[in-house]
């Protein structure tokens, strides 16, 4: 199993080339490899959704997929959320720690993924919207309930943001 | 002596509280919605290896032979650690009552599925997977041990051979004239009820990094560690080390609720590092194997229960007989559970006798752990569920057959039959309010209306106490000994005036950080920001305990109190000299600033007086120590020993909650959906409310998992049915109920700040308030459920039985 396959990604703006083992999935490739740690993993079967970034734009299991296949693709983790300059957060880690979205914490940077993509197609979710969008993230500390606030506050921000339509 | 606290956020030294109490968004959150907080699997220390664990697919079998020489013949692999190198090595396990455990990997026998035969140590995850493969293993298959009936069957075959018998503890609490009430009852209401397993599974499964010094035999263990300390000491035991030998270094935690660290995988870990010369191993569990074995499993109990009433409906006597399984050992602690409804049997009435028959026996199912709640969740489920029960059989409203049980305020503290004291409370008031918030009289129209139409819709009125702050006492009567609860805190200034306060144990979502935080900053007047709540590895904290028993939150207040108290006392001492030597009495620390009493614009500012201690000695009073520093150490009060019956005050705070829950159950499916969820809750003082709601809230979401989805399935031969969450299930946004909640406050008059232990939270109530509507919407039909999960299908074939489903 030592065949190793040249994979290039494309992970918050920067570009990584390496030599990867095909059975490395992407969720272990960031993590360990890349050493973005901010990804986490949950159950590696594809349940919970604690591993979830985006590819090219949309949310993916990144413990489903292989690093392999993401090569020639753009992978966002919550690394590339915030300002790198001045740390500043974005609008939905913001809102998160606001609204008190989060526990402990650990299936938080899915949340805030998954969020980050449906706000990008929907300014204005109503609770349906938000359950539809986070129905694959499981969260064992909240309740969900914060979750939802934290969802409807970043995206209330981030319309009076880009100002009236 | 015992210290003087201040007994209410309005007695700081503030003239303004701006933190406690208030909803304070937490120091801990910037770093975890950036996704840098520093969980284990981030940890990569130089030359780090990576471990895999072989586990028995057997559930009781001999093992014969272990051959491990392909897999360690095989590139990559570093070290294989064999039963023989744990013989050699290692102790058997501390359990509790002890004399039921056995070796990190099985020696002679295997006893569970997925218990631990050999581990791996490999350049790579991947590598060790690989090499598990290799390994060779003979067992010799033995008859299972399925359930906790088959355990005390006549020609059972026998888990612990030098035991004789699969019974761990039999006994019989009694309280009260018992035989007595029930005799001159005018009603008695009797039922049968079954728990079947379900468990915490924090979305972060245990995690640790040992390394092993192999100059001085030391340890060092990194790790999600729920209570630190402890683990170390029993690392200590199990694995032949001196206790200060062992260091243990917790991370921050992706949720616990029970017994968040891993015995089996700390000392694997660490044995593979000490045969691999030193090289740190690295054993992250993945999720099968942390529904497997891993500690995520929890009380499989059968009960048969009786309440004796009064033809009034006043409860006399309550009866419980427990059958528990502990699956395999008693390695962790899950007899904990049996003990701890003591802390609360009888709930929030009045009962004058209780008697509580006890059985814990081993099977060869996976050992069971604590889950949030410990004991009392399934224990509430029995008495909340004969409550309603009885209040069927007399014709009583649910909200009123509790009423009239009430402990009355005025009755505080009051001492229940088990034992335990309840500090305050104001059970009616709770009940009030929350049957107004609910709107109950329109919620039982609404029911009316739908019942009149044939659908299933039931509410329910449960309530239950839950114990907050337990001690050492708690659990003494099932063997657990020498559990200190000891929680210190260390807070200093820097030259600057900045805080900085050292704990014992690290985050695991409750937000305990920001307790502390708010407490210092409120305490010395400075803005939250400048006061650091870190984590100390166990070699460099004051004694602490750590996350268990609803009790961090109190603790962590106690102790962030008493250093804050500690250090003012040497501020005045050093303003007192400063302004002239006036004596400690004259100075008063108030917004920040050491003032003199007869003349308040004299004085210096905090940072002001540990800049002076630290960079001036000659301004200090003679002997005073350049060191504005004060390490406190919390315990509660009070505690005493168990008597005979188990009798003694183990938990310091009794918190309540009162749910209204309206569901309808499909007579299609049996799927139950929650209509509409109400809670009104009094925990003391909320620290910060919005950590008081979430620990709320979230405690509902298991609850509901506990009542109608999450199951450890197992077969006729102890074979685990249930290894991922494709079968385990959790609830997810769409199953759980955004519930509407409310609460009153009645301070706590014994601990600093009035406020309850509240972790736990509605984890005790949610489970039984589900069942009990459940119940309610079944009425009519005359079938009652009492098992749980009341999953669709268990529900369908019930009314199946009866020819109501459709
Ligand atoms: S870790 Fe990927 S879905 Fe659970
Ligand atoms: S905050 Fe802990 S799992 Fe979501």
């Amino acid at each position: 199993m030592t065949t190793r396959q040249r994979t290039r990604v494309t992970v918050n703006g920067r570009v990584y080339e390496r030599e990867v083992e095909p059975r490395v999935t992407l969720a272990d490739f960031l993590r360990h490899d890349l050493h973005l740690g901010g990804t986490h993993v949950g159950c590696e079967h594809g349940i919970c959704g604690v591993c979830t970034v985006l590819i090219d734009g949309l949310p993916a299991r990144s413990c489903l997929t292989l690093a392999v296949q993401a090569d020639g693709m753009e992978v966002t983790t919550i690394e590339g959320l915030r300002d790198p300059e001045t740390g500043k957060l974005h609008p939905v880690q913001q809102a998160f720690v606001d609204a008190h979205g989060l526990q402990c914490g650990f299936c938080t940077p899915a949340f805030i993924m998954s969020t980050v993509e449906l706000l990008r197609d929907n300014p204005d979710p109503d609770d349906e919207a938000i359950k539809e969008a986070l129905g694959g993230n499981l969260c064992r500390c909240t309740g969900y309930e914060t979750i939802i606030a934290s969802v409807r506050l970043a995206a209330r921000r981030l319309r009076e943001q880009s100002g009236p339509a | 002596m015992a210290r003087e606290f201040p007994r209410l956020p309005e007695e700081l030294p503030t003239s303004a509280v701006r933190y406690v109490g208030k909803e304070v968004r937490r120091v801990e959150d910037p770093a975890l919605v950036s996704g840098s907080a520093p969980f284990i699997d981030n940890l990569q220390l130089p030359g780090m290896l990576h471990c895999a664990i072989l586990r028995s697919p057997h559930a009781h079998a001999r093992v014969l032979k272990v051959d491990a020489s392909a897999a360690e013949a095989l590139e990559g692999v570093v070290a294989v650690l064999t039963p023989d190198d744990v013989k050699r090595w290692a102790n058997a396990h501390v359990t509790s009552p002890p004399g039921w455990g056995t070796h990190c990997i099985a020696i002679d026998k295997v006893i569970y599925v997925g218990e631990p035969v050999a581990a791996v140590a490999a350049t790579s995850r991947h590598v060790a997977e690989d090499a598990i493969e290799l390994i060779d293993v003979d067992y010799e298959v033995l008859p299972a041990v399925a359930s906790a009936p088959a355990a005390i069957a006549p020609d059972a075959p026998v888990l612990f051979e030098e035991h004789g018998t699969n019974v761990i503890q039999k006994r019989v609490y009694t309280w009260g004239e018992v035989d007595r009430v029930f005799r001159e009852a005018d009603h008695v209401v009797t039922a049968s009820f079954r728990w079947n397993r379900c468990g915490a599974n924090p979305t972060e499964t245990f995690g640790c990094v040992c390394q092993w010094d192999l100059t001085d035999n030391s340890l060092v263990c990194h790790g999600s560690y729920q209570v630190p300390g402890f683990w170390g000491l029993a690392r200590s035991f199990s694995l032949n080390l001196p206790a200060n030998k062992v260091k243990v270094v917790s991370h921050p935690m992706g949720g616990g609720f029970g017994g968040k660290g891993g015995a089996r995988g700390t000392d694997i870990a660490a044995l593979l590092s000490r045969k691999a010369g030193g090289l740190p191993v690295k054993y992250i569990e993945d999720r099968m194997e942390c529904l497997l074995a891993g500690g995520s499993q929890s009380w499989d109990r059968r009960y048969e229960a009786s309440l004796a009433l009064k033809a009034d409906g006043t409860i006399t006597g309550f009866d419980v007989k427990l059958l528990d399984d502990q699956g395999a050992t008693t390695e962790t602690y899950g007899t904990i559970s049996v003990a701890k409804p003591l802390a609360a049997f009888t709930g929030n009435y009045r009962i004058e006798a209780a008697r509580y028959d006890t059985t814990l026996v081993v099977t060869n199912r996976a050992p069971v752990a604590p889950y949030r709640g410990y004991g009392p969740p399934p224990h509430f489920l029995v008495l909340e569920n004969l409550v309603d029960m009885a209040a069927r059989k007399l014709a009583l409203d649910p909200a009123d057959i509790r009423r009239r049980n009430y402990i009355r305020p005025e009755q505080f503290p009051y001492t229940i039959p088990s034992g335990n004291e309840y500090d305050s409370g104001d059970y009616e008031a709770v009940l009030d309010k929350v049957l107004k918030l609910a709107d109950y009289a329109a919620l039982r129209k609404e029911q009316a209306a739908a019942r009149a139409e044939g659908r299933l819709v039931g509410i329910s009125v449960v309530n239950t106490v839950e114990p907050g702050v337990f001690d050492w006492n708690a659990y003494a009567t099932v063997g657990v000994q020498g559990v200190g609860v000891p929680e210190g805190a260390r807070v200093s200034f820097d030259v600057l005036g900045n805080i900085t306060i050292v704990v014992g144990f690290n985050l695991q979502g409750q937000g305990q950080f920001t307790v502390a935080a708010q407490v210092a900053a409120d305490y010395f007047g400075v803005d939250i920001t400048s006061v650091k709540v870190t984590t100390a590895a166990t070699d460099a904290t004051p004694p602490h305990f750590g996350q268990g028993g609803s009790r961090v939150g109190v603790a962590i207040t106690g102790a962030v109190l008493g250093a804050c108290q500690k250090l003012e006392a040497d501020f005045k001492r050093v303003v007192g000299h400063i302004m002239g030597g006036l004596p400690p009495d004259a100075i008063e620390l108030m917004d920040g600033r050491l003032r003199v009493k007869a003349n308040p614009a004299m004085g210096m500012t905090v940072a002001e007086v540990a800049g002076t201690m630290l960079g001036r000695s000659d301004l200090l009073p003679p002997g005073m120590e350049p060191n504005p520093t004060a390490t406190s150490v919390w315990t509660a009060p009070g505690r005493n020993m168990p008597d005979e019956e188990g009798r003694c005050r183990s938990y310091l705070t009794a918190a309540t909650a009162t749910h209204v829950v309206m569901v309808e159950v499909d007579r299609g499916t049996g799927h139950t959906s929650i209509l509409k969820y109400f809670i009104v809750d009094d925990c003391g003082t909320r620290l910060n409310p919005a950590s008081v709601e979430g620990q709320l809230q979230g405690a509902v979401a298991q609850g509901v998992g506990a009542a109608l989805l999450e199951e450890y399935v197992y077969d006729d031969g102890a074979n685990p049915l249930v290894t991922t969450f494709v079968d385990y299930l959790m609830p997810s946004i769409h199953e759980v109920p955004i519930t509407r909640r409310d609460h009153i406050v009645t301070p706590s008059p014994v601990t600093p700040l009035g406020a309850k232990g509240c972790g736990e939270g509605a984890m005790h109530t949610t489970p039984a308030a589900i069942t009990c509507a459940i119940n309610d919407a079944l009425a009519p039909l005359g079938i009652e459920m009492t098992e749980t999960p009341a999953t669709a299908q268990r529900v369908w074939m019930r009314l199946k039985e009866v020819g109501a489903a459709r």
